[in-house]
């Protein structure tokens, strides 16, 4: 599993743009920048919906106000879904940059993947929060336990920083 | 397989969302004595599923009714949580539509009617087909071809019924 001090493995993200699904690179997204990402489980799951997306929501500003270039939020979900997504629960409105992991690859690289068939998930992110700094992980807070979200949470990564 | 006339559908564990979280349901047993129409494609919240696969099984809902059909399914390669949302959003789900998640793909794969397009984000998701079923054995079948959605609509299919 990624670490504290580990370069975040590049990987090509999408993002959907104007004309449909663009890629994006996170190698370059994140050189020479402070950037927050925080993953999760999916789109629309309850914890995610109602108290991680929104814990970063809630701090965007004091992010902000700290030097944090991007807040970036990565799920396992397609474009099309995240883009809903976004626009529902005021993430993209809030600033937050919503990119697919749709297959599974970024997750995988940095030891997240977990599968819950019994919920219809397979090969997803476990939660967590990790300040990137110059594509190097300088900190990391992953969730322990399941259907929680504290340690993962934007106020708890802000305190971090 | 292929989707034939006369085949009876391979059994399989999909995924609703019920009242208190996602629930496994057999489709053997769903489909065993009853007349039910089954559509299937590429993913929630996508282009042509949102706004002429989907809405085209929701004009024609009680055509299909009244022709003695039990229920409609839309079969996606998604999670119930995706699913939850865009059966709502969509009008789906007050139509009567139930929307179930083959989320490993596994159905999809049994049938044949996967396809990739990673630039997209859609990975082993289902092509577009539409299907009548009587006690689990097809007896009308519009495949459309990757990328259309003409036959596999709920006009087309009720044509036939």
């Amino acid at each position: 599993m990624i670490a504290v001090g580990y370069r975040v493995p590049d990987a090509d993200l999408l993002l959907m743009g104007a004309g449909g699904p663009e890629m994006v690179n996170l190698g370059k997204r994140l050189r020479g920048r402070k950037v927050v990402i925080f993953a999760l489980p999916g789109a629309f799951t309850p914890t995610c919906d109602s108290a991680h997306l929104p814990s970063f929501i809630r701090t965007k500003p004091r992010f902000d106000a700290k030097g944090i270039d991007e807040i970036i939020c990565v799920s396992v979900n397609d474009a099309h879904v995240m883009r809903y997504w976004g626009e529902i629960s005021g993430a993209a409105e809030a600033g937050i940059t919503l990119l697919a992991d749709a297959d599974s690859g970024f997750t995988r690289a940095v030891g997240m993947e977990f599968s819950n068939p019994a919920v219809g998930f397979h090969d997803r992110s476990r939660r967590y929060a990790m300040l990137v700094e110059d594509g190097v992980v300088t900190v990391l807070n992953v969730e322990e336990k399941t259907g929680q979200c504290q340690i993962s949470a934007g106020e708890t990564l802000l305190a971090a920083l | 397989m292929a989707i034939a006339i006369g085949d009876r559908l391979p059994d399989a564990s999909l995924v609703a969302m019920g009242e208190d979280g996602p629930e496994t349901v057999d489709l053997a047993a769903r489909l065993a004595g009853r007349k039910v129409v089954i559509f299937a494609l590429p993913g929630a919240f996508t282009g042509p599923c949102t706004t002429a696969h989907v809405p085209s099984f929701i004009r024609t809902a009680d055509a299909f009714r009244r022709k003695g059909v039990d229920e409609i399914i839309c079969i996606a390669v998604n999670d119930p949580f995706t699913l939850a949302a865009w059966s709502e959003s969509t009008g789906a789900g007050p139509a009567g539509i139930t929307m179930l998640g083959d989320a490993d793909g596994a159905l999809t794969h049994a049938l044949g009617m996967e396809f990739t397009a990673p630039q997209l984000g859609l990975i082993g998701r289902s092509n577009r087909y539409a299907v009548l079923l009587e006690d689990g054995v097809i007896t009308q079948a519009n495949v459309d071809e990757p990328g259309v959605c003409e036959i596999s609509t709920g006009e087309a299919l009720l044509a036939k019924v």
